[in-house]
């Protein structure tokens, strides 16, 4: 039997800090979260990409982690894959103020507070992949994109 | 009218090119060229928002993408932005033969090094145009 495996799409937007924390917290739930499996699509593949990608939300259980509360990530499955499963909205967890910085974006900018962010945003991530059901996994396969996002 | 360039990286998530990318423009509209240029988020390009598409449409932009997909290439063009250039950065990955860049989610000393370089490209590609 295929084993079950959550969808979590990133907005990384690029113009503000918490495009940059949604991309550090979906990698590292992917790279750290051992009780279920998780992959990733990027998310402009949505429209360079073809009906295999389009199929994401619809193979998987899909949880949008966005910056922002303009929510790219969670509209744009939404309108172009399917139905989510969940969805972040980073400035809820690290304020406003602190998800629209424009200064303070870059990786190597961060400081130990910005990573406590990305913990924390993490954490929510892991709580909500915690609340699906494995019923809403359809099982099917995905070839996932050349990118290697799977 | 704000007539600054629009630099957008495809910032992928699966390989360190996305990264690269991402790192290289944003180091060229903070450091190389603020007053030249500036980035958009390429996730709210991709919703097809009027206000994203105002802010595309009809202006030169160069486009930095990590893999062959060409994600933010298709993205911008497909608002309505002029691609000027279109940056492979696995074209200067290429130069660098045998080097560690590092993961999708921090960058190492090489990667550091080769995404400055792309940086570079991405500057004089800028105040060529403007």
């Amino acid at each position: 039997m295929a084993e079950f495996k959550v969808g979590v799409l990133s907005c990384s937007g690029e113009e503000c800090l918490g495009g940059t924390i949604s991309r550090l917290a979906t990698r590292k739930v992917l790279e750290e979260l051992k009780l279920v499996e998780t992959v990733t699509l990027c998310l402009p593949l949505y429209l360079a990409g073809g009906k295999e990608e389009r199929n994401f939300a619809k193979v998987f259980p899909t949880i949008s982690v966005d910056g922002c509360d303009k929510l790219c990530a969670k509209r744009s499955t939404e309108k172009y894959s399917g139905k989510i499963s969940g969805f972040i909205d980073v400035s809820k967890i690290i304020g406003n103020e602190n998800a629209l910085n424009t200064k303070i974006v870059r990786n190597r900018d961060l400081k130990d507070q910005h990573h406590e962010m990305v913990d924390k945003v993490t954490s929510e991530i892991v709580k909500m992949i915690g609340s699906i059901s494995p019923d809403s996994w359809s099982g099917k396969s995905f070839r996932g994109c050349s990118c290697g996002s799977e | 009218m704000d007539r600054k360039v629009k630099v957008v990286p495809c910032s992928g998530i699966g390989k360190v090119y996305g990264l690269m990318a991402r790192e290289a423009v944003l180091e060229a509209v903070f450091d190389l060229c603020p007053e030249k240029s500036e980035t958009v988020c390429l996730g709210y390009i991709v919703t097809g928002d009027k206000e994203v598409k105002e802010r595309i449409e009809g202006f030169d932009c160069i486009t930095v993408d990590g893999c062959p997909k060409m994600c933010a290439a298709k993205n911008v063009s497909m608002a309505g932005g002029i691609v000027i250039e279109e940056i492979k950065v696995l074209e200067t990955v290429k130069e660098h033969k045998g080097k560690k860049f590092g993961s999708p989610t921090q960058l190492d000393a090489d990667g550091e090094a080769v995404t400055s370089e792309i940086a570079a490209k991405i500057a004089r590609k800028i105040n060529e145009i403007n």
